[in-house]
């Protein structure tokens, strides 16, 4: 029998735990019971207590007012939410925020998209009875922010922006200061929001129930015409946004609150940096090069141009003098098409993403110890967790709703392990930081594991069920040198021995790696030593814990699954085995190529010989983002044809033989998948800019134009074919997918997968690897010449090469690279703080504004390279991950001087 | 509230306390700097804008305080006594008026003309020794006042010889927990801070909930104007209290005792820092204490001056530094309190009650009393009786013994009796026969016992201007969270104030609904109180309010719960 409780003396179904608004609105709709202070992203706070009714407890019949928001369900509870006593105290309520509200709601920017207008309406105000007081209507407005606003005067004090920026965000920037009816927002010291340390997420604008805290495009979304739920492509954390639209114009974003991965969050890229989108600088029409000029052409002359180059090409040179590099910012879709049309209508295995230069290693790596390259566990299982470790990244600037979750959870107590060369600001809350040399993480993990096999800490039950090769990897670890990992990592061993034990230790303890593992001479090995970590800790399989990437951009990992990579196709089968071959023909239709495709440095590699004579790259700005920008030049200067699919102009633009205006995600539809393996739909919100195509379309129509019968491009049509293909797709419609999107692996039924490897492996037991740690051949070589030590960041505004963010108000922000040096080391240079420096490598030397920080040991320097103005892979080096590739971002050997 | 910042702040909990650094801070200038805030916050990984929140709270560390000298107390003794204006006055010509702050109260409501200098509180006789005190000749303030049991004397009785005591509690070390929180529910011990909840079942909680780490936190923020016997507790019978604390600490398993003490006693702070180290000196704090395996450290805070930090789940925000705003429950702090933690909070007297229940047993004490106020309660009767002072009588003593035999009368001619601080009843003489002093009595005559403070409202003093001091207090010291105290205090005192001063008249009805929405909707006990004097006042004094009424009609019946 279930248990009840009664509203208005009727029957209803209560759930263990929940709040009397919770029961009430959901048994009789959202709006039943009118909330001010209320959000559903935050805590109960009981402030405004317009959501107050009336009950009764049985036996003891005596009525009693209470706030349902935080009064919790009892059984047989008699609710009131409407009775005459509860309507008349809401009014008053009503009445008095009025005394104190500007009663101009006719000319307010927020008129009628307005908590408090929509409530006051609803308790039936008709008047404020009480004669004109104190009050606060004249509260000056700030508008220093390039898009964060204040007008105070329309505050209530629900203090929804202070616990938004608390309670969701993390960054208390905001606070109630002063007390009583003087209490008042602040922002940082009681500063403007320009001046304080506001990192712009923008969950106080959505928050608040007037027009207090707003931004500068949420007034317009009442003159939305449309809403569109679609998904974010600055990082993989895969936020949904919901876009406010009229007609083509990109009105305001918000985060839906339903949103399984962002709850109502995002960050300010998502949430406004939106406006490149139809930026000037956008791209709309083709061009080909003639003369040594970019022409703009037709859309006819374009394909008719590629198709007969590429044919000639092919027949000179064979298919494999082609290559293309397809993109993880597009859709699976898209990806899927652009691996097809290389394989199947060019007749190469030279397809690869820019997956290469991140988390190829993670694929590898975690192929190799588990069977699958993927995430093993949910981003929600945070919740779950007693411990994280944090390797090689920096999620509150570069997956900043991640960030915010994980720093969320280690505010409340959690321990949190950061191995990190840079001081985070999730390092700052750790309470174990090693802060180790750039490049030695391989030789952490090792005097992780051995502290933890010394100390008795592996699951030996799990190793015995679950893993192969454990006595010999035990004994590996025993023999190492500890002195020797310690001296080289410059990490005390005790502090190491201290986090061994905390992970080891912790019932369930969860990983979180970026690139700051992968980008790594020794990258692949790193990924690998992390899956030991969790393998000989039992930490894999369960809720709360695994091996856990996190994701650069938006589809890294539905690129690699759609097969962007030379050596698999999609579903990740081997091309070099025929009865996959076999498999992909049945669908193709036409023979798969056998030998073995370039990975993205061999295709530069072999451009610069000559062997590669034609490239296509869709939407990757190779020139500045590419490590050794010199080296890159030249390959594609070396090309015979090199075409560019792109939004902007960019560097890579300059040795383009011919451009492709894409549209952007805004224009199209299709799936992300998004670091935890949840693929998502991504919706058109308004129409391709007029000149442009979507990615996908443009594919298609090369394929048709090439001879190969390829239907228009249309994701739900596309989809079917990839479930085909993919057996994690298996169970994947467009339908299906629904608002929240399922993870793979999604079985034929539609049930999705939230953590991998619960009772095996795909590969049958883990495998453990050892590998001892190895100096890169870059400081190796180059160190005694350049001592300084240059590490590659992120800043939260930009995005990669910031083509897009650079376009919109992030650009107010942020608007230049800067070189983070220890004080130690400016002293010592005689270097201040905002000055410019030469900073040199043996590939050559840009010029960088310093900041002064402590965020980096003495003897490392850190940088970004979002912007073209300084360039900075002009000295980073062509090392890379022995494994995968992956280029070495993390690890350059400089010299830094002052510039006169 | 935010539980980001009780965790965070928790990290150093109360070895480095956040509240205290923050109040360190201010002692330089009486307001933190905005560059020692940013460093603070750094050290606790905290931001700044949340120190500053905290910082701008209280009155002695808020940007308003800077420059403050001297503090006259303006608490509602004080007030109708009418000594303050005239001591402003004389102060005034000692000292620049920009000088001169205000508390409330200093707990001098026995001779009232009371002011605050230099950390001394001075009244009574003083204010005729104002030069002297200003230039630091005077650094005496000791007040004296009648302290008397009119029954049993638990609380007034000089505390023992500590070898007795070390040999009790050497006993209760080897008593386990169970049987000591047996003997606590059996006492019916109910809290003396004014709501009356039964310590044993909050003991219970504390002891049940999960978790290695648990604190005892004593309120003695007593902060309604006209109370002093939480006072005299923490200055004459300090040892009481924190003896009780380490009962407590030991029963539910606590390591650390925290003595919130009002900034308002700066004798009370010293006796209690003093007392303490006392304690430490006899292995009855600490580690291994007696040689037991129990460790419990005391830990004192002291206040910056907030009224709503007596409210629970305001004082345990303090102590953590952060903004003393009230939080909703469930959680209890019995819970989820100080840094998240199980934590029993408990008013000064009832825990001084319990080494008399550890050693007379629950029974002993159930004896006293009358019904389900069990044990006695301590009295404070305020300079409008002949014999002001602090006395202990059982539950159940009829009021009328207590003005006649004990405050031997009034001194001056007085309408009212305003007993258990601003948000308790309005007493009309006249009324004084029905009441007998507990809990239940009070409540069932539609007052409130609260903590037993006595003022007496003199005849001469307008009920309109007292009611309007009421709505001051309360706007004064509403935490500024839940929306009907935050505006309906400021609007209360502006009706009265209209009323009194202007071409105005209330509309009954909207009084009415200004009372009923700040009673029903209010969060915390300040706001949702503060109608029931105003109830009163309306209901017995009628005659003389009408006049600021609207066709003469103010509304009110006598409230009966």
């Amino acid at each position: 029998m279930n248990k009840i409780a009664y509203i208005n003396n009727k029957a209803f179904e209560i759930k263990e735990g929940e709040t009397i608004l919770t029961f009430i609105r959901r048994h009789l709709g959202q709006n039943y019971v009118p909330t001010l202070c209320d959000a559903p992203n935050l805590e109960p706070f009981g402030s405004c207590r317009m959501c107050s009714v009336e009950v009764a407890r049985p036996g003891n019949g005596a009525l009693k007012t209470v706030a349902s928001c935080h009064t919790p369900i009892e059984e047989n509870l008699q609710i009131y939410p409407d009775s005459e006593s509860v309507q008349h105290l809401r009014k008053n309520i009503m009445e008095l925020i009025l005394t104190d509200h500007p009663l101009d709601c006719l000319t307010c920017e927020a008129n009628g998209d307005c908590e408090l207008q929509d409530v006051a309406a609803q308790v039936g105000i008709r008047k404020v009875r009480y004669p004109e007081g104190r009050n606060h209507l004249d509260r000056p407005m700030d508008e220093s922010h390039s898009y964060m606003r204040t007008d105070l005067s329309k505050c209530i004090n629900c203090s929804k922006c202070v616990r938004a920026c608390d309670e969701v965000q993390g960054e208390f920037v905001l606070s109630m200061a002063g007390r009583g009816f003087d209490s008042h927002i602040i922002k940082g010291l009681d500063t403007s929001f320009a001046d304080s340390y506001c990192v712009s997420c923008g969950a106080c604008a959505q928050a608040c129930p007037t027009a207090a805290i707003t931004d500068i495009y949420q007034s317009a979304a009442k003159h939305a015409t449309d809403h569109t739920r679609t998904v974010c492509t600055y990082c993989g954390v895969g936020c949904n946004l919901e876009v406010a639209s009229h007609g083509d114009s990109i009105l305001s974003i918000t985060a839906p609150y339903d949103a399984e991965v962002n709850q109502g969050h995002t960050c300010l890229k998502g949430r406004y940096a939106f406006r490149f989108y139809n930026h000037p600088d956008r791209l709309r029409a083709p061009m080909i090069r003639k003369n040594g000029k970019l022409e703009e052409v037709s859309w006819d002359e374009v394909y008719d141009f590629i198709a007969e180059k590429l044919n000639t090409i092919k027949s000179n040179y064979g298919p494999d003098a082609i290559a293309g590099i397809s993109s993880a910012r597009c859709t699976n879709e898209e990806n899927y098409l652009m691996q097809k049309f290389i394989r199947a209508v060019v007749g190469t295995n030279n397809i690869d993403g820019c997956a290469r230069v991140c988390h190829s290693p993670t694929a590898l790596g975690m192929q190799r110890t588990f069977g699958t390259g993927a995430a093993t566990n949910s981003i929600d299982d945070l919740k779950d967790t007693d411990c994280i470790m944090l390797i090689g990244a920096n999620p509150t600037a570069a997956h900043p709703v991640t960030g915010a979750k994980i720093k969320q959870q280690i505010m409340k107590g959690k321990t949190l392990i950061v191995i990190d060369p840079r001081r985070t600001d999730l390092a700052k809350m750790a309470q174990h930081h090693l802060q180790l040399k750039p490049g030695t993480n391989v030789a952490v993990m090792n005097l992780m594991l051995y502290y933890i096999l010394v100390e008795g800490l592996e699951d030996k039950k799990f190793i015995e069920s679950r893993l192969d090769g454990y006595e010999e990897f035990r004994q590996q670890i025993l023999n190492l040198d500890i002195a020797r990992l310690e001296r080289e990592c410059g990490v005390d061993r005790n502090l190491v021995r201290d986090a061994a034990r905390a992970y080891a230790t912790a019932p369930r303890a969860m990983s979180f790696h970026g690139l700051g593992v992968t980008e790594h001479y020794q990258g692949t090995y790193g990924v690998m030593l992390i899956a030991d970590l969790a393998m000989v800790t039992g930490n894999i399989g369960r809720r709360g814990v695994g091996v856990n990437p996190l994701r650069g951009q938006n589809n890294v990992q539905g690129a690699a699954d759609m097969g962007v990579q030379p050596h698999q196709g999609p579903g990740y089968f081997d091309m070099h085995n025929e009865g996959y071959r076999h498999m992909y023909e049945e669908v193709y239709g036409v023979p798969m190529p056998e030998r073995p495709g370039l990975k993205i440095p061999e295709m530069f590699e072999a451009a610069r010989q000559g062997k590669l004579k034609a490239l296509w790259i869709m939407g990757e700005d190779v020139v500045q983002t590419e490590p050794n920008t010199h080296a890159v030049r030249e390959a594609l200067k070396s090309l015979d044809l090199f075409i560019l699919q792109e939004l902007f102009l960019s560097d890579t633009a300059n040795y383009a033989d011919v451009i492709l205006p894409a549209s952007s995600f805004f224009e199209k539809s299709g799936t992300f998948t998004n670091g935890e393996r949840r693929v998502q739909r991504v919706n058109r919100v308004v129409d391709p800019l007029p000149g442009t195509k979507p990615d996908g379309q443009i594919v298609v129509d090369i394929m048709n134009r090439m001879g190969y019968p390829q239907p228009e491009y249309d994701a739900a049509e596309m989809l079917k074919e990839i479930a085909q293909i993919v057996p994690f797709f298996k169970g994947i419609t467009w339908e299906r997918l629904g608002e929240n999107g399922l993870q793979w692996p999604v079985a034929e039924d539609g049930t999705d997968t939230q953590i991998l490897h619960t009772e095996s492996f795909k590969i049958g037991k883990g495998r453990l690897y050892f590998v001892d740690y190895e100096e890169s051949t870059e400081t190796r070589e180059n160190g005694a010449a350049f001592p300084y030590i240059l590490t590659t960041n992120r800043e939260l505004e930009h995005y990669n090469s910031g083509s897009m963010t650079r376009r919109t108000n992030d650009a107010l922000i942020r608007g230049e690279d800067f070189l983070y040096m220890n004080p130690e080391d400016a002293a010592e240079k005689g270097i201040r703080d905002g000055e410019k420096v030469k900073l040199s490598s043996p590939r050559g030397s840009v010029s960088i504004r310093v900041k002064v920080s402590e965020v980096v040991k003495p003897g490392v320097l850190s940088s970004t390279f979002h912007f073209p103005e300084v360039m900075l892979n002009e000295i980073t080096s062509s090392v890379h991950d022995t494994q995968a590739k992956c280029p070495e971002y993390k690890v350059v050997a400089v010299d830094v001087a002052r510039e006169n | 509230m935010s539980k980001n910042l009780s965790h965070l702040s928790g990290r150093k909990g109360l070895t480095d306390n956040l509240f205290e650094r923050i109040g360190e801070l201010a002692a330089k200038t009486g307001s933190p700097s905005k560059e020692d805030l940013t460093k603070l916050a750094e050290e606790f990984l905290i931001r700044p804008a949340s120190l500053y929140g905290t910082a701008s709270f209280y009155d002695f560390t808020r940007p308003e305080n800077k420059g403050k000298k001297v503090y006259v107390c303006n608490g509602s003794s004080c007030l109708v006594a009418g000594t303050q204006d005239e001591l402003k006055k004389s102060i005034g010509t000692h000292i620049d008026t920009t000088e001169i702050g205000e508390m409330c109260c200093l707990g001098r409501c026995h001779e009232n003309g009371a002011f605050h200098y230099e950390g001394h509180n001075y009244s009574g006789k003083s204010a005729a020794q104002l030069a002297g005190i200003i230039e630091r000749e005077i650094q005496d303030g000791t007040d004296t006042y009648t302290v008397e049991a009119m029954g049993a004397e638990i609380l007034t009785t000089p505390f023992p010889a500590w070898e007795e005591v070390t040999a009790q509690l050497r006993n209760l070390l080897q008593t386990p927990r169970e049987t000591i929180l047996d003997s606590i529910r059996q006492s019916g011990l109910r809290g003396r801070g004014g709501a009356g909840f039964p310590i044993g079942i909050k003991m219970q909680t504390c002891l049940e909930a999960a978790g290695d780490l648990k604190f005892v936190v004593c309120n003695a923020d007593e902060g309604d104007p006209g109370s002093f016997s939480d006072r005299y507790i923490l200055e004459q019978r300090p040892e009481w209290l924190l003896i009780g604390m380490l009962i407590a600490g030991y029963t539910i398993g606590a390591q650390a005792g925290v003595v919130y003490v009002r900034a308002e006693y700066p004798a009370s702070i010293q006796t209690i820092r003093k007392t303490i180290a006392i304690l430490e000196a006899k292995n009855l704090a600490g580690q291994h204490i007696l040689g037991s395996d129990f460790h419990f450290q005391f830990k004192l805070i002291e206040a910056k001056g907030a009224y709503v930090c007596g409210e629970e789940t305001a004082l345990l925000a303090s102590i953590e530094g952060q903004r003393p705003e009230v939080r909703v429950r469930p959680p209890f702090p019995a819970t989820e309190g100080l840094f998240g933690k199980p934590t029993l909070v408990n008013n000064v007297e009832t825990l001084a009650n319990l080494y008399y229940i550890l050693t007379h047993g629950g029974d002993a004490f159930a004896k006293l009393g009358r019904g389900r106020s069990t044990g006695t309660k301590l009295v404070s009767l305020d300079s409008s009786f002949r014999r002001p002072g602090v006395y202990e009588v059982d539950m159940g003593t009829p009021l009328q013994d207590v003005v006649e035999k004990l405050g031997q009368g009034f001194s001056r001619p007085t309408k009212a009796l305003h007993i258990g601080g601003p948000l308790g009843g309005l007493v009309p003489v006249h009324k004084i026969a029905d009441l007998t002093l507990d809990f239940e009595s009070f409540a069932q005559q539609g007052f409130l016992l609260g903590h037993a403070s006595v003022v007496g409202v003199p005849e001469d003093y307008p009920m309109v201007a007292y009611l309007e001091h009421l709505f001051e207090f309360t706007a004064h010291e509403s935490c500024g969270k839940c929306f009907p105290c935050r505006l309906g205090s400021v609007r209360g005192q502006e009706l009265l104030h209209k009323a009194q001063h202007e071409d105005y008249t209330i509309d009954p009805e909207l009084f009415h609904d200004l009372l009923t929405t700040m009673e029903k909707g209010s969060l915390c006990a300040l706001g949702g109180g503060i109608p029931l004097p105003m109830r009163n006042a309306l209901a017995y004094f009628q005659d003389e309010l009408r006049a600021y009424f609207k066709e003469n009609q103010p509304v009110s019946t006598p409230k009966k719960v």
